[in-house]
Formats: C-alpha cells, sequence, structure tokens
C-alpha cells in the first residue's frame, strides 16, 4: 500500500499555481481573480505542515507519493493535476506532474512543470551493468587526444 | 549477429546486423562517409566547408545537405542564435580548430549571424544544395552532423536489404529491428559509471557531453554562439528522437536552451544533467535515472 499525504501535495500544487500565474502574466493574460488558486483553502495549513517537516527529516515515511489538485487558470476553466513525488530519507528525490491540459494555453504551461527533476544523479559501475551499449562521449578523436597531450607535456615540461 | 567496425570523422564505428554485411556493400559505407567527410567536415583542408569558408561564395554540397541546414535553421531560431553553425570560428578562436591548437587566439568571440550571413537553395533536379555565404565564415555541423552520418548508413544498409541494423558511432546511434537494445547513459565525470539506463528500439538515441573535449579551464567544444563562450550550466544531455540527426542536433541544443521550447516543434525525449549533478527529464524517461 502507498503512504498517503494530501497536504504537503497540495502545497506542491498551489506553488504551480502561482508559478502558471506569472506564466500568463508575462503574456498579458492574467486579471485579478487569476491568482487565486481552487485549493487556496487547504494549502495554508498545508504550507505550515511542509515547513516542518522540512525542517525535520522523518515526519513522512520513504516512498511513492501522489496526489490531484487543482486551480483555476485565466481562462476560467478548471485544471487539474496529478503529483506523484518520491521520498526517500526525508528528502524529495523526484517529483512528476502529470497535466490534464484542458486548455491548449494551460497545456503549454503545463508542460513546462511536468519534466522530472532529480535531486542528484547517481552513479553505478558499468560493469555492474547488463547493457549492450553505452551512450556517452568518451570516444574522442585520436587527433584531439594527441594534441592534448602535447600540449599537458609542454605545460609540465 | 553480425558486426563490423572503423574508425571515420574522429570516432569509432560499429555496425550490427543480422547477417554480415558483404565486401562491396561495406565499401558504399566508406565511400558514403568519405563523401560525408568531403563535403561537411571544418577539419578538412580540402572539403567544401573549408573551402567556403576561406573565402564566402558559394558551395555545391551533397541533397542531403538540405535536410541538415533545415534543422539547423529550426535550431537557430528556437535558440534565438545561441545555436548557430557559424560558432566554427568562435570554436576555433578558443583553440578547437584544424590540427588542435587548442590555445586560444584571443577572447570569446561571436559567430556571425546565421540569417544574415548565409543562404541556401535546394537544386531539385540534380540533387545537390547550394549554400552560400557572403562573408567569410567557418560552417561547423557538428552540433548534428555525426547523427545526419549515422542515419544516413543506418538507410543504406537497410536499402540494401538489411535487417535489425543498429549503427553506433560513440555518442550517436540507431537502431532497428525486433529486439530492443539496452544502452546505459555514461556518466559525464567517470567513463567507468553509468547514471541510467534505457531500453532502444526503432529509433535514435544521440549523448552530448562538454566535458569530454575540454583543452583547458572551461574550455570545451559545446559554446553558445551568441557569446562564443562554453556552455556551463549543462554537463551532459542524451536524446530520443526517431532520427539520429534531430537527435543529436537537439542533444547539442539542450546545453543551451530550455527542452519546451524545443518541443513546440520537434517531438523527442531526452535526459539532461547539470554541472551541479542534478537532471531533468521528461515524463517518458522517468525511471531511466538510478535512485
Amino acid at each position: 500500500m502507498k503512504p498517503q499525504a494530501t497536504k504537503p501535495l497540495l502545497t506542491v500544487v498551489a506553488g504551480l499555481t502561482l508559478l502558471g500565474t506569472a506564466g500568463c502574466g508575462s503574456d498579458g493574460a492574467a486579471d485579478n481573480a487569476a491568482g487565486t488558486p481552487a485549493s487556496s483553502p487547504a494549502s495554508s495549513p498545508a504550507s505550515a505542515a511542509a515547513g516542518t517537516g522540512a525542517e525535520g527529516p522523518g515526519n513522512y515515511a520513504d516512498g511513492e507519493y501522489t496526489g490531484t489538485g487543482s486551480y483555476i487558470p485565466p481562462s476560467n476553466q478548471k485544471e487539474e493535476v496529478t503529483v506523484k513525488m518520491t521520498l526517500s530519507g526525508g528528502t524529495v528525490t523526484a517529483v512528476e506532474v502529470t497535466p490534464s491540459g484542458n486548455n491548449p494555453t494551460s497545456k503549454r504551461y503545463q508542460a513546462e512543470f511536468t519534466d522530472g527533476i532529480q535531486e542528484q544523479v547517481v552513479g553505478k559501475p558499468l560493469d555492474s551493468l547488463d547493457v549492450g551499449k553505452v551512450a556517452g562521449s568518451s570516444l574522442t578523436s585520436q587527433g584531439f587526444n594527441k594534441a592534448l597531450e602535447m600540449i599537458k607535456g609542454e605545460a609540465a615540461g | 549477429m553480425e558486426s563490423f567496425s572503423f574508425e571515420a570523422i574522429g570516432t569509432q564505428w560499429h555496425i550490427t546486423t543480422e547477417v554480415p554485411v558483404d565486401t562491396a556493400v561495406r565499401s558504399e559505407v566508406a565511400a558514403l562517409v568519405e563523401q560525408y567527410d568531403a563535403a561537411l567536415s571544418r577539419f578538412r583542408p580540402d572539403s567544401a566547408v573549408t573551402t567556403l569558408g576561406h573565402s564566402g561564395g558559394t558551395a555545391i554540397l551533397p541533397g542531403y545537405a538540405a535536410p541538415l541546414l533545415d534543422l539547423f535553421d529550426s535550431l537557430e531560431r528556437l535558440t534565438q542564435g545561441r545555436l548557430n553553425p557559424l560558432v566554427g570560428g568562435s570554436l576555433e578562436q578558443l583553440g578547437y580548430g584544424p590540427g588542435y591548437p587548442l590555445r586560444p587566439l584571443g577572447p570569446p568571440a561571436a559567430a556571425p549571424g546565421w540569417t544574415s550571413t548565409v543562404s541556401w537553395q535546394r537544386q531539385e533536379a540534380v540533387e545537390t544544395v547550394a549554400l552560400t555565404l557572403n562573408q567569410p565564415a567557418t560552417v561547423d555541423v557538428g552540433a548534428a552532423g555525426k547523427g545526419q552520418l549515422v542515419d544516413l548508413v543506418w538507410e543504406l544498409l537497410t536499402a540494401r536489404g538489411y535487417a535489425a541494423v543498429v549503427v553506433d558511432a560513440g555518442s550517436d546511434m540507431r537502431h532497428s529491428g525486433p529486439e530492443s537494445l539496452r544502452v546505459a547513459l555514461e556518466h559525464p565525470y567517470d567513463p567507468g559509471a553509468a547514471i541510467g539506463v534505457l531500453d532502444l528500439q526503432d529509433g535514435a538515441l544521440c549523448a552530448s557531453a562538454a566535458n569530454r573535449r575540454s583543452w583547458g579551464e572551461g574550455l570545451h567544444h559545446v559554446l553558445d554562439a551568441s557569446t562564443g563562450r562554453p556552455v556551463d550550466a549543462v554537463a551532459a544531455t542524451w536524446v530520443l528522437a526517431a532520427d539520429a540527426m534531430t537527435a543529436d542536433g537537439l542533444a547539442t541544443a539542450l546545453f543551451i536552451t530550455d527542452p519546451a521550447l524545443l518541443a513546440a516543434e520537434f517531438s523527442f525525449e531526452y535526459v539532461r544533467m547539470f554541472s551541479d549533478g542534478r537532471a531533468q527529464f521528461s515524463n517518458a524517461m522517468a525511471g531511466v535515472l538510478f535512485s
């Protein structure tokens, strides 16, 4: 069973709403009503809870948390987003936001927030992996490598 | 599975097919690579773009230059000139040119404007492209050229009837066949490690990393053409797309622009790792990175 934590998720959603509004504002489309997130009554206590959580890890068990929130963009057409977070050792290691994208403008703004972020990549030794290929740029041209050796040699001498 | 390897355009190529590629077709592959290099390599003193760059004027290039230049037109526009093939001159200024002097000639120099300097035209009847420069300039197709050559080699082998063709040119690969290929994403700071693994099937994966070709403090080959300075916030990028030319170009573009900007016109998935160790990835790449 997945642990549920609705309140911190609403905080994330409220944050998205603000970002979304700022984005629309730069388009000249924002009005006063637009800044009010649909989930605002729930978001204030959630912010407080999240603040406490950030100070002392361990308030939430490791695992995946999923929640859904909604907001009303300037188009007045209600938008829903689903947020999935992965918590590990008290820190968020992954956030995935899935928008409903009811109208094209929201879809475009939401797309900018649906990309995942990992705070720190984790390296694993290549010889521990069962892979057919490695995608990187380890192979550089011989000419470049020779020239580099030469200037390093000159620098050392 | 059968495979053969060769070295060309500064990298090692590995080609895998279901049945062995016969000698005649291998010669065709070699001829194609040679033709591409002779037309488009700025590292060859006798190439068409090198000659064109000395004095400006018009060069006649093979027909496949059209989709390549078309891609560059789009990327230049979407990045507002930060990706621009005329960055070749800026690279030479920093010491990254023919013969690899690897010593800066002076302070960073912005590339000449792409649209104000370059024009090109398809010549349908003769399957060529006329590329015109109205002033001397160094054209560097490196941002997507290797990817395109991967595509051309893959298309040649497929057209000759070979199945399950994988063309791997180090940082750019194209796959087709019933079995997916498991690929590790090499850690940009540790060649013995990977930061994730993905399955590649019927498409292309291209990687770009800045630090591997570094020849001095803060000096590497991925530049912002509008300033002529190396980009330092992004350490490495990986892009999945239908073809390797597009994947290669987008992998470079992700060093200097936001994925959302590119997503407006291109269909692709990506991972990009920043020099502080953070990574950003598109939805379909969730689960690819180790955690």
